[in-house]
């Protein structure tokens, strides 16, 4: 640990001197060659002559300084001539998702002039629900207790002020988001603690929350973020799509006093940026070399989403940010195959092989883990026979009727509701043979097998293979038989750029730097396990909005 | 109509080897070894490879506007595969319209449906 870190005269918490000892900075890239080379290079200013002749490519290094990374590359200065205009706002949001819009409809209600860059060409956000705490109808020791578990549920690793940062917050900026969507069409709706009944008494205490629901499927929160980017159009935001950001503009002192876009035409434009750029630009799910290198684990598994190539984390880096080390937090679900009230039910589960793997009290959003090989890649099936409505009664979540199963079943014809239709994928039939031909298992004879022993288990009232509670162990016996084959993909990974508590990006020393700050899924801090937790449901959707609508009020006010 | 014709016959093209010159040397290859590509498709329709690169000696990847002045732009593209079952894929909800022409459709390598990994019953043919 070098000296001089203390963040104006703060004492450093151990998860931010861990990120600064351990993480990816230009700081390592230095650490390998003569440090007099620093700054000019990345600044805006000097872009002229050094985009006269091409240079050799740069790339970052890994934080021991010993690794080139290939997908932390330089991004060339751009000459003031190849800038074909030049804009200037008070405060310039980088992605249109969950925490950009919020972001920049924040800042422009207090009273800052916004320009949001965006690459695709509308904003996009994932999933549904977004959760916040009530703290009018909250004891502060269940808040308290919430955020001590939430700490826990991340391994111990993450930083606890941004857990209190969003449990103090999040109420007030959860229904902000549910109002000004509605403003815009939007057919959001609070769903109070319906998912939260988990956690509404939690350690003795009263817990209440509010949650928006932007849904049913096909309806998500990318729909409710288009819808939200109307009100903060009307509002004066300035939203410029199909503008990917190619690098952040710094001034000589390295405060980020704006951003270059590069548009459809392959022309740059300038945004100035008075007051400060807010970076919400999502993960790196589909930047494969990133991904293989901070979390080897998701190798083999499918992504749930597309152009997420963690532009964000090459931009801030090169202005001098810190990367969370090695360790990144994934998420990993399916909640459309079947109903998502019935993935943790502890039915039989079997792998792509059609072998029982865990006992199944595992969550499904921890089951990634179990199927991390080539051929698994994320796939298994539930599997339970026709008298699951009597024996499975009093499982976690609800149990869907073999007529309701009937909407997430792609063998039945009819029209479906609140499902993805190209993602239902539930099955019955009236032999296992046929089960397992539906459910795409490799080894028939393996599965009928794997059944056999379960029932055997089963009867013997004593789970010998996995040690699953007897009250879970209910036969496969009785036809028709039911499977419901999920595909656990990428949903997001939810580790990112060192920030302090006010989401101010932080340099290799452990300094802010001016003008730049980091919301949504590329901030850091927040998670920390080994998989995201799901023990508030909605809790990424509403750190999102939470940090979004305090960043942007936060740089308006500057 | 004589346009919804021609991508008709593109279409049918992704699964047929085009009778080009340069194709017909290789024909005695087994398929799997000489991917069709669409690069082979332009030439064979008299497209040079100075119609898409500035400097074919040293070609630069192409911007994707190059693709629009031919084909039209994303609106366009989108009206013309409306009734592909079971979704119109230049008309998602994840890009609208306006989809990079090389997420699917490559020149210099076998082309591929960006859909396919999530959508798996989506099973369509990409010239």
């Amino acid at each position: 640990m070098s000296k001089g870190n203390s963040r104006e005269g703060q004492e450093m918490d151990s998860y931010t001197r861990t990120v600064l000892d351990k993480g990816l900075s230009r700081r390592s890239l230095l650490s390998g060659v003569a440090a007099g080379a620093v700054g000019a290079s990345v600044l805006g200013a000097g872009g002229d002559a050094l985009a006269a002749k091409p240079a050799a490519d740069v790339f970052g290094k890994s934080s021991d300084g010993a690794a080139t990374l290939s997908f932390l590359k330089k991004p060339v200065p751009v000459a003031d001539k190849d800038v074909k205009e030049t804009l200037t706002f008070d405060v310039v949001v980088v992605g249109a998702g969950a925490a950009g819009v919020t972001a920049a409809l924040s800042a422009r209600e207090n009273g800052a002039t916004v320009a949001v860059v965006q690459k695709a060409p509308f904003a996009l956000s994932q999933g549904n629900s977004g959760t916040g705490i009530n703290l009018g109808k909250s004891d502060k020791a269940g808040v308290e207790a919430l955020c001590a578990r939430i700490v826990a549920d991340s391994n111990h690793r993450c930083n606890p002020a941004l857990i209190r940062q969003w449990a103090y917050n999040s109420g007030e900026a959860v229904h902000w988001v549910i109002d000004r969507a509605k403003q815009g069409g939007s057919p959001v709706i609070d769903q109070g603690n319906l998912q939260q009944g988990a956690i509404v008494k939690f350690g003795g205490y009263n817990l209440d929350f509010v949650t928006s629901f932007f849904g049913p499927k096909p309806y998500t929160t990318g729909d409710g973020m288009r819808h939200l980017a109307i009100t903060a159009e009307k509002a004066g935001v300035k939203f410029f799509y199909n503008m990917p950001a190619d690098q952040l503009v710094q001034n000589a002192s390295g405060e980020v006093t704006g951003v270059i876009g590069k548009g459809k035409d392959g022309k740059f434009i300038k945004f100035i940026a008075r007051k400060g750029v807010i970076m919400a630009t999502g993960d790196y799910q589909n930047n494969k070399a990133m991904s293989d290198y901070f979390i080897p684990d998701l190798k083999y598994m499918g992504r749930k989403q597309i152009g997420k190539t963690g532009d964000g984390f090459n931009m801030i880096y090169w202005a001098g940010g810190v990367i969370e080390p090695i360790g990144h937090t994934k998420m990993l679900h399916d909640f459309d195959a079947g109903p998502a009230l019935m993935c943790d039910m502890p039915f039989l589960a079997v792998n792509r092989e059609g072998k029982r793997f865990v006992n199944e009290i595992v969550e499904m959003s921890l089951l990634n883990n179990y199927l991390r090989d080539a051929k698994n890649a994320g796939h298994y099936s539930q599997i339970f026979d026709s008298d699951y409505m009597t024996k499975a009664t009093g499982w976690p979540g609800r149990l869907f009727s073999p007529e309701e199963l009937k909407n997430y079943m792609p063998d039945v014809p009819g029209p479906k509701k609140g499902v993805f239709e190209s993602q239902i994928n539930t099955h019955v039939a009236d032999t296992l043979e046929e089960l397992a031909k539906k459910l795409e298992i490799l080894d028939t004879a393996t599965f009928v097998a794997s059944v056999k022993r379960y029932n055997e288990i089963v009867a013997s009232g004593q789970d010998t293979d996995f040690g699953k509670p007897a009250k879970y162990l209910i036969p496969v016996e009785k036809p028709p038989f039911y499977g419901i084959h999920r595909r656990v993909r990428v949903s997001a990974i939810c580790s990112g750029m060192l920030v302090d508590e006010s989401h101010r990006a932080l340099d290799a020393e452990g300094k802010v730097i001016k003008g730049l700050w980091v919301v949504g899924n590329l901030g850091g801090g927040f998670y920390g396990g080994v998989d995201y937790p799901l023990t508030v449901f909605g809790m990424s959707l509403g750190r999102c909005y939470t940090f979004g609508y305090l960043a942007g009020r936060q740089v308006a006010k500057l | 109509m004589r346009k919804s014709f021609f991508f008709f016959l593109m279409l049918l093209f992704a699964a047929v080897s085009v009778g080009a010159g340069a194709m017909a040397a290789q024909k005695s290859k087994p398929a799997a070894s000489t991917p069709v590509v669409a690069m082979d498709k332009h030439a064979a329709k008299g497209v040079k490879c100075e119609n898409c690169h500035a400097n074919p000696k040293k070609p630069q990847p192409v911007a994707m506007d190059k693709c629009l002045t031919c084909h039209g732009d994303g609106a366009a593209v989108a009206k013309r595969t409306a009734s592909v079952k079971p979704t119109n894929p230049h008309d998602s909800r994840h890009f609208g319209t306006e989809a990079d022409c090389n997420s699917c459709h490559h020149q210099h390598k076998p082309s591929e449906s960006l859909c396919a990994d999530c959508h798996p019953s989506f099973k369509f043919k990409v010239p």
